[in-house]
């Protein structure tokens, strides 16, 4: 595309341009009015001379441009004004002149003294000065002397080309032209003014013209009130404002919200509180995680931002910018380190063993206030716990999760939650490299292995062609000691199942050695036999043995033509209800479950408000404070407080102990 | 140069202002862009409207020498965006087929002025000389109420209403118009 050509180039140019397809004149649908010389001779003329000038153009472009010096001199002046300064030929200059022209309305008046209007389409070159228009229209019949335009008696329908021949023009006026780059800018500047822009348009456009942004002054007169915002800043305040309370106490209001309309019924046996400690121990492992997210890691309270140039926009609340990307989609390079333990955990990559042993990891995008999607929450019952453990192997997709590896050994089963598949909105879902199985985590309550872990799984992300860091793509990987095919406990992946090809999501607007590299990483991930995990399939293969699947559980299909899902970037969005079965919780637990919680979500404040769940202030303090689950409500989604932290929300009877995390299915992303 | 016709022999300076008069009676001034003695096309630049025109300089009359005047076209300053151009002139020739289509061909201005006045209020369209007016109801030449016909009886009221009624506004009009 031209975007701006520089006059003096101009000359090759433009006697291309004025044909707009390269050709001098263009000979359709000729439709002459009786004024103009006969058609045929008309025709005739003209397509010699297209012809003439097609086939000569090149060389008379040459030509012209060899002359240019001579006409430069010759052109002179008349009164000794230096026309020849700037070695651009008249000719050129008119040319130029009629190529600004192209597109607007201008009236052409013939020889005989009509006038015509009609849209400047072409000039022809060379020689003779033609002009074509298109949709013209005889607006002042030269037959009828000293006759002004008069109210139209259209007596044809406009041509759609119409030639006038040189030999015919007389002049060819046009109102209000831009000629220079001022005028151009003006042009662009009215069209362009009332442009919006919206956070896809600022992922998605290579160059968008960045604001300059004033930090933000309250207003002097504005009441200062600073009790009201403190209120809420203690998660365990000592006020203990309990909404549901107030609601009832002011209004009469009464929640009538009961959990279980909306997910499984959650059955304690006597081991629930192994479950529980259990629980709380893996979700400690997940939010002391590293991350290079800027907002997993705000959330968690780690600080990452001293080193590099973030300032307060990107830190929250920026529009990722990717390049030629959808907004939501991931991108960057990224460098994963796979690490060995992988093969060791899951042995080959290939067969069933890649179905259980891919762990998935999902990558988050960059900055720019993309909150992680839903809290990933998965139930895990014991494998011990033969009947109808279940699992209900829904993919969530999730753009970051960190799942803390199983052990293995502990009989875990793990219900990955979330609906997988299927969802044709889903985003683009990228794959990342599986986090290697520590398969000798201890598994008695020992919650420091998360460092382990990670050091095992270390998944590098490197920086963006943008420079802004990106979270790590995290592994989840799931313990299943039901792998039939291996001796030894496998961890499953609980891998959301990412329709699609992450391959090529990967790929898709990717500068190519990342591409390269996901695809690498995509081919030796044993996960995937294709894109999505189906762990339930590998579930289900395995439930010869000591059940613990959920024979009731649906069979996880893999639908190849879902869109792989991929994180958006943009700013909280809310989340879409699980799904029915969402959650699904083996009758008799009797072990921990082990749960992994996904410690990032969507803001959603204000509509968990509405939720009314119900809420126990007094809750058992987390270890991370800052993520809380919100285990119910058609909305469902972590709230991420960055620097805050809501009180967590409890079912009625749970034990302080537990954490019940939940796997959120199909998050919605506007597109 | 004074009185001298334009011939292939004579130079228009660029920056020129020249007061112009056609064979054809057109008088204007304007100031010399761009001269083309091949072709023999002068390009001016008239007005403070910016607007342009390209005369064949074989067509001038007479001219008269009114000032001299820099170069208008600074080349640093131009360069032409295809695209641009292209987009430009593609939107344009819709709009233009879509006027067209409003226009009919072979009607008095009578009629045309009286299906613009319909086309405010109802989707109308030109069959020949015939306006259709929601694809059922056809006025027909000379575009009275009683050239009203076809359409449901409801349609046909509706129509023959309206065309009263902007028939009336336009006599007076045209009558206010003198």
């Amino acid at each position: 595309m031209y975007n701006g050509v520089s006059f003096f180039t101009v000359e090759c140019e433009v006697g291309f341009m004025c044909g707009i397809e390269g050709r001098g004149l263009l000979l359709l649908m000729m439709n002459l009015q009786q004024v103009m010389p006969p058609k045929s001779t008309a025709n005739g003329f003209g397509r010699r001379r297209g012809e003439r000038e097609g086939g000569t153009r090149l060389e008379s472009k040459s030509q012209s441009g060899k002359s240019n010096s001579g006409r430069v001199t010759t052109t002179g002046s008349v009164i000794g004004s230096k026309s020849g300064s700037c070695a651009v030929s008249s000719h050129d200059k008119l040319l130029y002149l009629a190529s600004c022209l192209i597109g607007l309305s201008v009236e052409v008046q013939v020889k005989g003294g009509s006038v015509y209007a009609g849209i400047f389409h072409a000039t022809s070159d060379e020689k003779d000065f033609g002009v074509i228009l298109k949709m013209a229209r005889l607006i002042k019949d030269g037959n009828f002397r000293g006759q002004k335009t008069v109210a139209e008696f259209v007596s044809k329908p406009p041509s759609k080309n119409f030639i006038i021949p040189s030999s015919e023009l007389v002049q060819v006026i046009a109102k209000d032209v831009a000629v220079t780059r001022d005028g151009f800018a003006n042009e662009l500047q009215s069209d362009k003014q009332r442009e919006l822009m919206i956070d896809s348009l600022i992922s998605q456009t290579r160059h968008v013209e960045e604001r300059e942004l004033e930090p933000w002054i309250p207003d002097e007169d504005v009441p200062q009130l600073p009790e009201l915002e403190n209120i809420f800043d203690d998660p365990w305040n000592s006020k203990k404002w309990d909404q549901f309370e107030t609601n009832e106490t002011l209004f009469g209001v009464k929640t009538t919200f009961n959990e279980e309309l909306y997910t499984t019924k959650l059955l304690r046996g006597p081991q629930t509180e192994e479950l529980e400690k259990e629980a709380a121990r893996i979700a400690r492992e997940i939010a002391g995680e590293d991350t290079q997210d800027l907002h997993l890691a705000e959330e968690r309270g780690s600080s990452i931002h001293e080193n590099l140039g973030i300032d307060e926009e990107t830190r929250f609340s920026s529009v990722y910018r990717g390049t030629g990307f959808d907004d939501s989609g991931y991108e960057e390079d990224e460098d994963i380190v796979l690490n060995t333990h992988n093969n060791e955990t899951f042995g080959d990559s290939s067969g069933s063993v890649d179905q259980i042993s891919t762990d998935f990891a999902i990558a988050k995008s960059s900055d720019g206030g993309q909150l992680s999607s839903s809290s990933f929450i998965v139930d895990e019952a014991q494998t011990s716990q033969s009947d109808g453990t279940g699992a209900d192997l829904y993919c969530s997709e999730i753009p970051s999760r960190n799942f803390s590896t199983l052990d293995s050994e502990s009989r875990v089963q793990e219900n990955l939650l979330g609906e997988c598949g299927g969802n044709n909105d889903a985003k683009d879902f990228v794959e990342k490299q599986p986090l290697p199985e520590d398969a000798q985590l201890p598994k008695s309550g020992d919650s420091q292995s998360s460092p382990n872990r990670e050091k095992a799984g270390t998944i590098k992300v490197g920086r963006s062609a943008n420079a802004t860091p990106y979270s790590t793509s995290h592994v989840l990987s799931k313990g299943n000691e039901k792998t039939s095919s291996h001796g030894e406990p496998v961890d499953v992946a609980a891998s959301c199942k990412a329709p699609g090809e992450p391959q090529s999501v990967n790929s898709r607007g990717r500068p190519g050695s990342s591409a390269s590299s996901n695809s690498d990483r995509a081919a030796a991930t044993s996960a995937s036999s294709g894109p999505g995990l189906s762990p339930s399939s590998s579930m289900g293969s395995l439930s010869s043995e000591k059940s613990t699947l959920n024979p009731y559980a649906k069979e996880f299909k893999l639908n190849p033509n879902a869109k792989s899902f991929t994180p958006s970037q943009a700013s909280a969005r809310p989340l879409s209800p699980v799904a029915d079965n969402a959650f699904y919780h083996p009758p008799n637990v009797s072990a921990v479950p082990h749960m992994h919680g996904l410690p990032v979500g969507f803001g959603m404040g204000p509509s968990l408000a509405a939720q009314q769940p119900v809420i126990y202030p007094q809750i058992a303090p987390m270890q991370s404070p800052q993520t809380y689950y919100h285990p119910h409500g058609p909305q469902y989604g972590q709230q991420m407080l960055v620097g805050q932290s809501r009180p967590v929300f409890y079912l009625p009877n749970y034990q302080p102990g537990i954490q019940v995390l939940r796997t959120y299915q199909r998050l919605l992303f506007p597109v | 140069m004074e009185g001298q016709v334009g011939g292939s022999g004579e130079e228009f300076a660029v920056g020129c202002l020249l007061s112009i008069k056609t064979t054809l009676g057109d008088e204007f001034d304007g100031q010399v862009m761009a001269f083309d003695r091949f072709t023999n096309m002068l390009g001016l630049k008239s007005g403070p409207r910016r607007n342009i025109r390209l005369l064949n300089a074989n067509y001038i009359k007479d001219f008269s020498f009114l000032g001299q005047a820099d170069d208008p076209l600074d080349p640093k300053k131009c360069f032409l965006d295809l695209s641009r151009l292209q987009a430009r002139e593609h939107l344009a020739v819709r709009q233009a087929e879509a006027d067209a289509q409003r226009i009919g061909v072979g009607v008095t201005t009578e009629a045309q002025n009286i299906f613009d006045a319909l086309s405010k209020t109802l989707p109308v369209r030109w069959d020949k000389t015939v306006i259709v007016v929601m694809n059922e109801v056809r006025v027909s030449s000379p575009y009275l109420p009683e050239s009203v016909s076809g359409g449901t009886a409801a349609a046909n009221e509706r129509v023959k209403k309206v065309l009263e009624f902007e028939r009336k506004r336009l006599q007076a009009r045209g009558s206010s118009q003198g």
